[in-house]
């Protein structure tokens, strides 16, 4: 398996990655507003240009893989790697919220990966210009390949649901970092809920004029207290709110007036409120 | 920290009914008018909501902030005794610092000054889907922006499935879409989670 062969087989790999990049923008042409085409070539032209790109991709895709093989095929793909190279650079630099665009749907800005994949396409087009016989020709240095699809794959981010997410679900099951997280504490967010859909919280909901002021536990009890007005006067409502009894009615408020620690109002028969 | 104290204890009886009640007029008081009576000018139709003030805080003077709003518009806003503050918990005044965000409520005064009746810090609510866990952090993709998100212990809570919010986090999925309410890093991409709604 010389070197020889393995040029030879790369047209195979640069087609099909063309035919891939040329596929998802035919099906989905809308992908061009993200790019950074729009900026590079106005709004009204980015669309055309988007398809006029996968129909060269297309083209140069179906030269490299159909017989006879010529040169200035592989020549063709490594000026569109370079072209890619240098719209992905552009990308980054002038519109970096832009996405690549280059093959299926991501939001995903242009990064580092995309322009390592774009070299790397650069890479095996200008071996593939050295070719002297096509790619079904090139016997084992086939296999070689394998291992640059991979590198492919690896670099593209359109691709990592497939591979990247399962494996870190996968670690995941088998260790999860956050695996001693519970504790029998309830979390302020549950005890602000419970209060939200009391009745208490409906008694006193005009009075109140601020978030949560202050919370703090004693005994069975979690309180929360908010600033309110009472009769035109300043107050604070404080809830209380039992850790065992789960039921909205169980949930007291009173509004106190703090400078002179006399409680103003407390709703007494909160069920027939709620 | 005695008056602190002093303070929870006395709203703890009277939260449990503990203390006596002063006010035989209570009832009559629960009128709209009284609760509303408060002084809240309400906003114009298609005006700016006068009571509500948001931007990035430029400078701090005792208790008295400058906001750039990112309408360009600037606002001065007081913070008082009785302001609530949120920096992914409730907090004291002090927290709110310069090149916080912040969101804020309150009375509009006649010198132009909003006098803060709750003011949220740093405040973000992002829909995302989680990309990566570790115990460094969790890493979100938010439209497909990298965000990084920190887990404070004894703070950052879970809801799975709209049930009631839980500490445990061990049911966060690799892959799953989540709404994260959390506090922003200033001037990074990295926010601490205060609550993740998720499905599990």
């Amino acid at each position: 398996m010389g070197s020889e062969h393995v040029a030879a087989a790369q047209p195979l790999l640069i087609g099909l990655l063309l035919l891939w990049s040329s596929y998802s923008k035919f099906r989905d042409p809308e992908q061009a507003d993200r790019t950074a085409l729009p900026r590079l070539v106005g709004e009204s032209r980015a669309k055309p240009a988007y398809q006029t790109l996968a129909a060269i991709e297309a083209l140069i895709a179906l030269a490299l893989l159909a017989p006879p093989s010529w040169a200035i095929e592989a020549v063709a793909a490594a000026a569109l790697a370079v072209g890619f190279t240098g719209f992905l650079v552009y990308s980054k630099v002038v519109v970096p919220e832009a996405s690549c665009g280059c093959a299926g749907k991501s939001a995903k800005p242009v990064g580092y990966r995309a322009i390592a994949r774009a070299l790397l396409l650069l890479a095996t087009a200008a071996v593939a210009t050295t070719a002297t016989a096509g790619w079904w020709s090139a016997g084992p240095a086939l296999g070689v390949l394998v291992v640059e699809a991979a590198v492919f794959v690896m670099l593209s981010a359109e691709l990592d649901r497939y591979w990247l997410l399962p494996i870190r679900r996968f670690r995941i099951r088998l260790s999860h970092p956050y695996a001693g997280t519970a504790s029998s504490t309830a979390p302020l967010a549950a005890t602000q809920r419970r209060v939200l859909l009391s009745p208490a919280y409906r008694a006193v909901d005009g009075m109140l004029r601020s978030d949560i002021h202050d919370y703090w536990d004693d005994e069975d009890w979690r309180y929360l207290s908010y600033f309110a007005r009472y009769d035109g006067r300043r107050a604070t409502a404080v809830f209380a709110v039992p850790h065992g009894d789960t039921t909205p009615e169980s949930v007291r408020v009173a509004v106190v007036d703090e400078t002179s620690g006399l409680t103003l109002y407390r709703p007494t028969v909160l069920a027939t409120t709620g | 920290m005695t008056t602190t104290m002093d303070r929870r204890s006395l709203l703890s009886r009277a939260a449990l009914g503990a203390t006596g009640l002063v006010a035989a007029t209570a009832l009559g008081s629960l009128a709209p008018e009284t609760a509303f009576a408060a002084g809240s000018q309400f906003a114009d139709a298609g005006q700016p909501d006068p009571n509500f003030a948001e931007g990035l805080i430029t400078g701090r003077n005792q208790d008295l902030l400058q906001v750039q709003g990112s309408d360009g518009r600037m606002h001065r806003i007081q913070l008082t005794g009785v302001t609530s503050v949120w920096k992914l918990r409730p907090t004291t005044i002090d927290q709110a610092k310069i090149g916080d965000g912040l969101y804020a409520r309150g009375v509009l005064l006649p010198d132009g000054v909003l006098a803060a009746e709750a003011v949220w810090v740093n405040i973000v609510n992002l829909t995302v889907a989680i990309t990566s866990i570790a115990r460094s952090g969790v890493q979100f993709d938010h439209h497909g922006q990298k965000v990084v998100g920190h887990v404070q212990s004894g703070t950052t809570a879970a809801v799975y499935n709209g049930t009631p919010a839980v500490s445990d986090l061990s049911m966060l999925k690799v892959g799953r879409h989540a709404q994260v309410i959390g506090a922003w890093r200033p001037g990074t991409n990295e926010i601490d989670i205060a609550t993740i709604y998720t499905s599990n």
